[in-house]
């Protein structure tokens, strides 16, 4: 119950933001006006207090833009909700738009010269949107104790040795599975990967696949990572593919596939590996944060829990998906956006924000805290310590296409790991060069 | 007036009458016409200004814009003004450069060809098949049938998609209908031809074809054929568009005069004569009508990809149109895609150029 609270004060004042429409300056200031008590509650249960850091100057009636991609509702009234504290705060006139086609919508916007003072920036569309000069650089002093941050997910917005922006939370992969199917098979939470082909085969029956897991590159590099390689090097200048770690990791995956332990989401009528797990084809699956949110609404009966990843011949390894709000270089008022940023990302904005949802705080001070609310979810955070970052260079979703062609061959019984590795290692060299 | 006076001036009148309005309507014709031949281009010019600014702002000044993008090493991210110039390397990228780029352009347009000869063929004869029934006088429920058939044409291309994705699935109704074992309809990546080889026994092709390519793409891939998928969106699209060319066959059909095929009639011709030597050569300019919109259309495609597969399965279903779109948005490379753009305006052009050649060389029946 009491990790519902703030939640519920957040929900409570973004419905009275959303019912009062919010788009003349009457309305947001009548709106203020009704909510006082509230915002002061909730500024004092989620311990979200004035801003550290730079210095904010005078925002008062300052307008700053946000734009993200929408997850859903909840995520909108949250941000919304933080919006207006924010507002209270320090008298700016910060809206959040939800964009239903985020990329699109931010690239016209780009592109015609009138972008969002501040937006979501994927840092798998980093690069793109860092060498276009699009994004302004973390200015020196903004951000309150940038050290906090975990290394992974600030080397994830960095690009040519530039810090770009803040992450505002992240997700790691895990082992989810149903402890239940397990039990039922006689066989523990797999540690190795010998332990996890042992144990997706136990598992696997007529109805019940070992392990459901989409053919991508999210998912079979994890055990790139394991086995101690990856698909670039850490600057991304050379394709680092084509090496017998790689080639080891990728044919224990295709064989797990080609024994019919492992499934293709897709090879058992589910959308995704998400789905398969909730419906019972598959008592395993390697996905990240965002599961549980869907598994609690869509399969409230179904027992899960989440192990960390097993690890291969090189130790752990998983990824870090993560977002961060990036300022536009040509924002109409830079101080302003990165005091929001820094209102947004700083140890109590990041908490209270990650606690409405299941994903995690980027800053390792607060993962205590939040880990307090979600015990449940330890794994996803102990993730964070050997993550690899999404993200590579300009151009590179060609590169990531084609590694997905050729895995999606290999599964089907069309193709070969060492076909695999020579087409993406030459598309790979094509893009860098 | 009096009677006695009448005549007198009536005389006069009757004379001048037909000389003085005339000479007056000529002079007045005379100088308005001038004066309208003065002013008329520019009068003519304001009063479809509306249409032709919408025009130049929505398509003269995009198309120069996607050609002349084509030459320039554009991100689509900043302004187009920063870009760099650099010549043909987009077009070389896509067209002659060994590369991932060069070889997925091929894929797309060897799936979009594929596309292109199953849906034109098939929705035309569809829709001319529909509308010659529907335009026999004694039909009854007409107005139903037309409604029925035009009814999915009207709809939203993205959510007829969204349910086909459902009715298409492995455990889906179409499935479930047909007497075979279940197809994995959408995520299907074998070929059509590939296939049927496959039951005679063809695994692999021979080795002129495996070992030569072009474009990047084996020779024996492009002749694959559509994939499974493919045929799915297919199938879509032809029910999607039957409707709307429907419509158009009718309308030239019912420009066809009935005296016409009472003469043949009272010259014994036939059912199946006056069908083939009546109908479709009166029919022709339709026809032509209809299959360059098919062309340009199904070239084109890029709806039901979008909403239905985004390319999958292992890209055999991305389409040009919607490479354009990956190109642009998702990969940053905003130079790139307008060369595509242009390569399929080519494309595009030249089949439409070819149909109509087709169409008029074989006009004499």
């Amino acid at each position: 119950m009491r990790t519902k609270k703030p939640i519920a004060l957040l929900m409570g004042l973004a419905l009275l933001l959303a019912a009062c429409g919010g788009d003349g300056a009457t309305t947001t200031t009548a709106a203020a006006g009704e909510t006082t008590t509230t915002a002061a509650g909730e500024t004092t249960t989620t311990g979200a207090t004035e801003t550290t850091g730079a210095a904010t100057g005078d925002l008062e009636g300052v307008e700053i833009t946000v734009w993200g991609g929408s997850s859903g509702e909840a995520e909108d009234l949250a941000l919304t909700g933080l919006l207006e504290t924010f507002n209270e705060e320090t008298g700016a006139n910060a809206v959040f738009e939800a964009q239903s086609d985020m990329t699109t919508a931010l690239n016209t916007a780009l592109a015609g010269g009138d972008p969002p003072d501040v937006f979501y920036v994927d840092s798998n569309n980093l690069p793109d949107l860092a060498a276009s000069g699009a994004l302004a650089s973390v200015p020196d002093g903004t951000l309150s104790e940038p050290d906090d941050i975990y290394p992974s997910l600030k080397e994830a917005f960095t690009f040519d040795g530039t810090w770009y922006c803040p992450p505002k939370d992240f997700s790691t992969l895990g082992l989810v599975y149903d402890p239940a199917a397990l039990e039922a098979a006689g066989v523990a939470v797999p540690t190795t990967w010998e332990e996890l082909a042992t144990a997706a085969a136990a598992l696997t029956t007529d109805t019940q696949a070992g392990l459901a897991m989409g053919v991508e590159y999210p998912r079979w590099a994890v055990f790139m990572f394991q086995a101690g390689a990856d698909l670039t090097n850490a600057d991304v200048s050379e394709i680092t593919l084509d090496t017998p770690e790689a080639r080891e990791a990728l044919q224990f995956v295709a064989d797990q596939y080609a024994a019919g332990s492992f499934v293709r989401p897709s090879d058992v009528d589910a959308g995704w590996a998400g789905e398969a797990f909730g419906q019972g084809k598959a008592a395993m699956t390697i996905e990240g944060n965002w599961i549980v949110g869907y598994l609690d609404t869509t399969f409230p009966d179904k027992t899960w829990a989440v192990a960390e990843l097993p690890s291969g011949p090189a130790g752990q390894g998983t990824f870090a998906f993560t977002v961060c709000y990036g300022v536009a270089e040509s924002a109409a008022n830079p101080d302003a956006s990165w005091a929001l940023v820094e209102y947004l990302t700083n140890a109590q904005g990041a908490l209270a924000w990650t606690s409405a949802f299941n994903v995690m705080p980027a800053r390792a001070s607060v993962a205590d805290q939040w880990l307090a609310e979600h015990p449940e979810l330890e794994a996803f955070v102990t993730g964070a310590d050997y993550a690899h970052r999404w993200g590579f260079a300009p151009g590179f979703g060609d590169v990531i296409s084609v590694f997905n062609d050729q895995a999606n061959a290999i599964v089907d019984g069309d193709g070969t790991v060492d076909e695999l590795i020579e087409e993406t290692v030459a598309a790979g060299e094509d893009v860098i060069s | 007036m009096q009677p006695g006076v009448a005549p007198a001036p009536v005389e006069p009148i009757k004379v001048a009458g037909p000389a003085d309005p005339k000479k007056r309507k000529l002079r007045f014709r005379g100088s308005d016409r001038a004066r309208l031949d003065q002013k008329e281009p520019w009068i003519g010019w304001i009063f479809s200004a509306p249409a032709v600014l919408g025009l130049v702002v929505f398509l003269v000044i995009p198309i120069i814009a996607a050609v002349w993008v084509s030459f320039r090493d554009w991100n689509g991210l900043t302004s187009i003004f920063d870009s760099d110039p650099v010549g043909l390397a987009n077009y070389r990228e896509l067209l002659i450069d060994d590369g991932v780029r060069r070889t997925d352009f091929a894929i797309s347009l060897r799936n979009n060809f594929y596309y292109v000869a199953g849906v034109v063929p098939a929705q035309t004869i569809l829709a001319f098949v529909i509308a010659v029934v529907l335009n026999q006088k004694f039909l009854k429920g007409k107005g139903f049938f037309r409604t029925a058939y035009y009814f999915p044409s009207i709809t939203s291309s993205i959510a007829v998609t969204l349910i086909f994705v459902f009715l298409f699935q492995t455990n889906g109704a179409i499935n479930q209908v047909l007497p075979i074992q279940d197809i994995d309809w959408l995520d299907n990546p074998r070929g059509l031809i590939h296939n049927f080889l496959g039951v005679l026994g063809v695994e692999d092709g021979p080795a002129f074809l495996t070992d030569n390519e072009f474009m990047g793409l084996e020779y024996w891939d492009w002749l694959a054929g559509p994939s499974v998928a493919m045929v799915a969106f297919m199938m879509l699209v032809t029910w999607t568009t039957a409707g709307t060319l429907m419509l158009i066959f009718l309308a030239g059909l019912q420009n066809i005069s009935p005296s016409v095929e009472e003469a043949a009639i009272v010259d014994g011709a036939g059912p199946v004569q006056r069908f083939f030597r009546i109908t479709i050569p009166l029919m022709r300019p339709t026809i032509f009508f209809v299959v360059t919109l098919g062309l340009i259309g199904t070239w084109q495609v890029f709806d039901q990809i979008y909403a239905g597969s985004g390319g999958d399965p292992r890209k055999t279903t991305l389409t040009p149109a919607y490479l354009i779109y990956v190109q642009a948005f998702t990969n940053s490379k905003a130079g790139l895609a307008g060369a595509i753009a242009v390569i399929l305006f080519v494309i595009i052009m030249f089949f439409t150029v070819v149909n109509r050649k087709v169409i008029r060389d074989t006009g004499d029946l």
